[in-house]
């Protein structure tokens, strides 16, 4: 599909780093590694499970009500994994609070389904998808794992022994400096990346 | 040309204001002895050197313009407390010109003084280490650790509505709390100098200093209302800060008329934030919060220039 590969959405056009998508959560609750794990399941089973159930809704019906649709299967598919969650990551859900059931309204389910997921066939579908996923969750587990070591001291809770701790990067303000430091360096790799390949067409255009 | 102006004319306002700056950090070295000292060469070698690294970054040559992130480098050690760890200030300085300034685009596109918040920053990552100050007279030496640091002046003022220093303590800088925003003598002649060589906004800073005495002498924390107005100018870093921070005339709006406004809604918000919430150091944290109101007034500004200009053009065509 123009010449796009199923796995761009890992890195050549991150799902986060690229298209700025699902961006809220890695900012309010990658803060910390538990909470990343707890946020990438869930987000990972609701989404997987909820586009490829709702590609099978036939595309004649307006697309409004089908974005409805789109919503009312993810959120259904929410209540089972929010009660596995709880059995996996006790008390974390109470903490990330909004954060968690609003995963059942991402904008891959609701906007990205539509506008690229059912333009393929649903094995691509399915690879591309999943690609897309795995580059939201390498996102939340580098944003977690730095933001927790440099404003905590741990590593998934366990104590390491950093000095000097920037508490303010566990905060929402840190979430957005990091993430733009972080967008910045994705950028910069991605252009190098593209001037190494001939000068070709550089990525990180959108 | 014109150009070529411009970068001498930024270049004296750099001057006089390193000049007012180094006079404070000399200041702060007979107060609270090397350790102030250290503390502002580590802060100006991490600014440059983080300044020299963003300008190869963004694929530009360093200019004069970007001799400000020494200024800025000294502003953010005279905010300090005089024992500051070294590491901190050396990363504020950094959040200071990378994120704060060079993000937006360097000298000529900054929504916010990078001072402030490297300031805030600092604040809400090491909040008792900012503010936990050393005595006047109590002096540490260059790896010495701090000891018996106490609160500063404002917060006891703050909370109780006391200040137990004379006068002329207080125009000396004898009291606790940031090493170069206490001396207030030499603060007022800085301003005066300042002003009087339009290094800063004199809007903006009177402004400021109207608005914090207007409110301090309708709502006063104590009942002498005089006492009230003198007291609420020195502490809390007013004065620093309206002289180094609002006034700051890469941010403020460029006309006196619009600057005073900016500086009086800064002044009047943050001592209301005092009043209310007893917070320390208030006029720092509003003086980045409205960076907007900065940003929409230096636009007004433009607008109204474009439309006097345009109608003037529209009746030298007429009368032609």
């Amino acid at each position: 599909m123009n010449g796009e590969r199923a796995t761009d959405g890992l890195f050549r056009k991150n799902t986060v780093l690229y298209s700025l998508m699902v961006v809220s959560p890695v900012i309010v609750c990658g803060n910390t590694i538990k909470n990343a794990l707890a946020l990438i399941y869930v987000f990972s089973a609701v989404t997987f499970l909820s586009v490829m159930v709702s590609s099978f809704v036939p595309s004649k019906i307006p697309y409004t009500l089908r974005v409805i649709i789109y919503a009312s299967v993810s959120s259904l598919i929410y209540i089972p994994a929010r009660i596995a969650s709880d059995m996996f990551f006790p008390d974390i859900a109470q903490r990330i609070g909004i954060y968690f059931p609003l995963t059942a309204v991402n904008s891959l389910i609701v906007i990205h389904s539509e506008k690229k997921f059912f333009k393929m066939k649903r094995t691509q579908m399915a690879v591309s998808l999943f690609c897309h996923i795995l580059g939201f969750d390498a996102v939340m587990l580098v944003t977690a794992f730095f933001r927790e070591l440099l404003a905590y001291g741990t590593i998934n809770s366990r104590m390491t022994d950093i000095d000097v701790l920037i508490s303010g990067l566990g905060e929402p303000f840190g979430g957005f400096i990091f993430l733009g430091l972080l967008c910045g360096v994705y950028r910069k790799l991605s252009s190098v990346s593209g001037n190494k390949n001939g000068g070709g067409k550089n990525f990180s255009d959108k | 040309m014109e150009q070529v102006k411009k970068d001498s004319k930024g270049l004296q306002h750099w001057t006089d204001i390193m000049v007012t700056l180094l006079t404070l950090e000399l200041m702060a070295f007979f107060y609270y002895g090397t350790h102030a000292l250290a503390n502002a060469v580590v802060c100006t070698a991490v600014s440059f050197t983080a300044e020299v690294i963003c300008a190869r970054l963004m694929n530009r040559h360093f200019s004069t313009d970007d001799l400000w992130c020494i200024s800025d480098a000294l502003t953010v050690s005279l905010m300090m407390p005089a024992v500051m760890d070294y590491r901190i200030s050396a990363i504020a300085c950094i959040f200071s010109v990378t994120l704060a300034k060079n993000v937006f685009g360097g000298k000529r596109n900054m929504i916010f003084s990078p001072p402030a918040a490297a300031y805030i920053f600092t604040l809400v990552s090491w909040k008792t280490k900012l503010l936990q100050y050393t005595p006047p007279h109590v002096h540490t030496d260059i790896f010495a650790k701090a000891e018996n640091l106490v609160d500063s002046a404002s917060r006891v003022y703050n909370l109780t509505g006391k200040m137990n220093y004379t006068d002329f303590e207080i125009l000396m800088g004898n009291f606790s709390g940031p090493c170069g925003a206490v001396s207030i003598l030499l603060l007022i002649v800085s301003a005066v100098i300042l002003i009087l060589r339009k290094d800063i906004s004199a809007g903006a800073f009177t402004g400021t200093v109207t608005g914090t005495a207007l409110f301090a002498y309708l709502t006063p924390l104590m009942t002498s209302e005089l006492n009230n107005v003198k007291y609420s100018l020195v502490t809390n870093m007013v004065l620093f800060s309206a002289v180094y921070i609002v006034s700051d005339l890469r941010v403020v709006p460029k006309s006196n008329f619009y600057a005073f406004f900016y500086g009086l809604f800064i002044a009047v918000f943050s001592y209301i934030l005092v009043l209310t919430t007893a917070l320390e150091n208030a006029v720092v944290i509003i003086s980045v919060l409205f960076a907007p109101l900065a940003l929409a007034m230096r636009n007004l500004e433009r607008t109204i220039l474009n439309e006097s200009i345009s109608e003037k053009n529209s009746e030298g065509a007429e009368t032609a």
